[in-house]
Order: C-alpha cells, then sequence, then structure tokens
C-alpha cells in the first residue's frame, strides 16, 4: 500500500515536471533556432550542398574529432579485450567451410564495394553520407574476405598506419587554420568553389577523406580482432 | 580462358572499376571523370588479385555484347517466373512439389559458374543452395523433372546457353 502511494507520488512528481517544462514554450511555434540558422546560412557560409555535412564537419568540426577518437577508443578496448581473453580462450574449431558463392562471390565484389565506400566519403559534402558510412562500407568488404577465406589477415601495421595517417591530416588542417590570423581550429580556410562541383566546400573533402580512411582502418581492425579470436587464434596455443 | 598475367588483371579491374564508377556517379562532368580515374587506379591496386583470374580476356566484343543482350533476357525470364509462383500462391489447390534436384553445367570459370548459381537464385521459385565442382543442388518449387538431365534443361540451359559466351 505504501509502495503505491509512494509510486502516485514520484508519478505525479515527473508529470508535473513535464507540465511546467513544456507550459514554458508557446504550441506551434518554431523553437528549432539553431537548425533555422543552418538552414539558411550552411550553405552560402561552407559551400556543401550536403546541410548534414556542412554542421557535423564545419560547424561542429571539433566535435567530430572528439567523434573520431572515440571510435578509436572503442577499437582500442575491442583490442584489450581480445586480448586478455587469448589467455584463457575455449578452442573453437567447428566452422563449416564457406559455400561457393560465398567464396566466388566475396572476391568479385571486394572492389566494387571498396568502390561504392571511397565513392561515398568522397562525395560527402554532396550526397548523402560521408567519412563513417564510407568507411563502414570499405570495412564490410573486409569482413567478407574474413568470412570467406578463413585464413585472411589485414596486416594491422598497414592498418595502423592508415589510420595514424588520417588523424594527423584531421588535426593538422584544424591547427593550419588556427594559425591563420582571425580564425578558428578547423577554420573552413580554402576557396569554397562553386556549388555541387566535386571540388568544392573548401577543406570538408579533404577531412572527411581522412575520415573515411580512419574509420575504415577502425572497423577493419576490430574485425581481424573479432574474426581472429574465432579463426586465427583457433590453432596456435 | 586461359589465366592472367598482374599487369592484365589490373588493367581490367581498372576498367571495370571506371565504369562503375561513371554509372554510379551518373555524370561525365570532367571533375568527376579525374576523380574516378584516380579512385580507380588506388582502389585496384589493392584488389585487382581479387576481381577475376582471366583479367582483359573477359572484355572481347562478343563477351560484352552477350552480357548487355543477358540482362534484358535474365529481366523477362524473372518476370515469366514472377507469375508462375504467384499463380501457386494464388491457387486454391497449392499446385507445389518442392524438391531438390541436381543441375549439371558445362561453365568452366568459377565466375561463369557463380553468374548461374545467382542467376537461379534470384529467379522466383529456384535457390542454389551449394555447387560442388559441375553440380548445382537447386531447391525446385515444383519438381518438373526429378533427373539430372531433365532438371538441367528445365532450370539451367536457358540461362547457360548465354552465360557460356560471356563467362566460357
Amino acid at each position: 500500500m505504501i509502495r503505491k502511494i509512494v509510486y502516485s507520488i514520484f508519478l505525479a512528481t515527473i508529470v508535473l515536471a513535464l507540465v511546467m517544462f513544456f507550459a514554458a514554450y508557446p504550441f506551434g511555434k518554431n523553437k528549432m533556432t539553431v537548425g533555422e540558422y543552418y538552414l539558411n546560412n550552411g550553405v552560402a557560409q561552407t559551400g556543401a550542398s550536403n546541410i548534414v555535412t556542412s554542421v557535423v564537419v564545419d560547424y561542429r568540426g571539433f566535435d567530430t574529432l572528439g567523434e573520431v577518437s572515440v571510435l578509436f577508443g572503442a577499437a582500442a578496448g575491442v583490442a584489450i579485450l581480445f586480448f586478455v581473453l587469448a589467455e584463457n580462450r575455449r578452442e573453437r574449431k567447428n566452422i563449416t567451410s564457406p559455400n561457393f558463392v560465398v567464396k566466388v562471390g566475396s572476391r568479385i565484389i571486394f572492389p566494387f564495394i571498396l568502390l561504392f565506400g571511397t565513392y561515398i566519403f568522397i562525395h560527402g559534402h554532396l550526397t548523402p553520407g560521408g567519412g563513417f558510412q564510407g568507411g563502414s562500407i570499405i570495412a564490410s568488404g573486409f569482413l567478407l574476405l574474413y568470412l570467406a577465406y578463413p585464413g585472411t589477415r589485414v596486416s594491422r601495421k598497414k592498418l595502423s598506419a592508415v589510420e595514424g595517417l588520417a588523424g594527423l591530416t584531421f588535426v593538422l588542417l584544424g591547427l593550419y587554420g588556427l594559425m591563420l590570423p582571425e580564425s578558428s581550429f578547423l577554420f573552413n580556410f580554402l576557396p569554397k568553389g562553386q556549388l555541387n562541383a566535386l571540388l568544392s566546400a573548401g577543406i570538408l573533402p579533404i577531412i572527411y577523406i581522412a575520415i573515411g580512411f580512419k574509420v575504415a582502418a577502425e572497423f577493419a581492425g576490430i574485425v581481424d580482432d573479432m574474426m581472429c579470436e574465432v579463426i586465427c587464434r583457433g590453432g596456435e596455443k | 580462358m586461359e589465366k592472367a598475367g598482374k599487369l592484365n588483371k589490373y588493367i581490367f579491374t581498372v576498367v571495370v572499376l571506371y565504369v562503375s564508377w561513371i554509372l554510379l556517379t551518373a555524370t561525365t562532368r570532367a571533375d568527376e571523370l579525374i576523380v574516378g580515374l584516380i579512385v580507380s587506379l588506388l582502389v585496384a591496386i589493392g584488389s585487382f588479385d581479387y576481381l577475376s583470374e582471366h583479367g582483359l580476356s573477359h572484355l572481347t566484343p562478343k563477351r560484352v555484347l552477350y552480357l548487355i543482350i543477358y540482362a534484358p533476357y535474365y529481366l523477362w525470364q524473372v518476370i515469366l517466373a514472377n507469375f508462375d509462383v504467384a499463380y501457386r500462391v494464388l491457387a486454391p489447390s497449392m499446385p507445389i512439389k518442392p524438391g531438390i534436384v541436381k543441375v549439371k553445367t558445362n561453365l568452366k570459370t568459377d565466375s561463369g559458374k557463380l553468374a548461374l548459381a545467382n542467376s537461379i537464385t534470384m529467379t522466383p521459385g529456384t535457390l542454389t543452395m551449394d555447387v560442388k565442382d559441375d553440380t548445382l543442388l537447386v531447391h525446385w518449387i515444383y519438381v518438373k523433372d526429378e533427373t539430372v538431365e531433365g532438371a538441367t534443361k528445365e532450370i539451367g540451359t536457358p540461362f547457360e546457353k548465354y552465360l557460356k559466351e560471356i563467362f566460357g
């Protein structure tokens, strides 16, 4: 009984708080002043016809740098986890040999997946998609190879090099913007170009290409960690 | 088809990727064409060994012509099979007789067998379950003929007469 009373009071408090919160805002009026600003000025200020990209890479470029770091942390966490688990793992060898269609099909489709992922992140400032999406697509190509050919291994040194160089490009571009007079970190210092042209929007495409490489390398590393837990380390002990 | 050398395979991959890029971007603007060529050249470095063992010998005019003819022909086959399966679904007597049959193929290359297997799978009513050497295991919604020869004639031959020219 007491519990029910406590619950009722708790519920009433939440409802009251919500009502008071929403009562402060007039109904039916546009409250998205920031979004409105981006919509009205985004194309003119950044030169990117994809508004989402102009927000993600230009207005909130610093935030995106943080996101990329979070992804790096996640990839490192996965690697550490599997490195520790490798000590007392179970033997897993009951993997059926991949089907003919998977084997031959993944070989044929792999170059096209790489091309499509590259297409997505090169056109990040023009069409939906960008570095994160393109990078994920490229990593999925590697996943397909791992599934079709259990012996596949992507060189971790090469992945680290790609990842490091891509991250460095991002940060150095940002720092260069900081050095120019009257500017800020990740200042878009290159000419905006013509709208909808491939070479437009200043540094945005360069940053998105760097992000694409970085995300692809990180996800490929995660795929390598996870698939090797199943396959590569199964034999050695 | 004989196996091709590295440079041959690389050029073949670049050509195929570049054509795909042009189809993807659907434009002939100079900037897209130049960037597409650079991307194709770079992507092919990492992936030319995967695409095909036979390289440029895929691109004889006859093979390309047959590939272009095959697309509408295959679409027509799919439409026919769609009506057949729709009839089997809607008819109150439920005229299905599902089963697994063996289909023999004369295609020699892996890519040819894959094209045949996928053509069969994407046609409603038939589904390739596995490929072993020159035999395909196909699940069929209405087994008209249980023998290997009969099933091959019903399922494989309509596609194979074109695929034989495209993939050898």
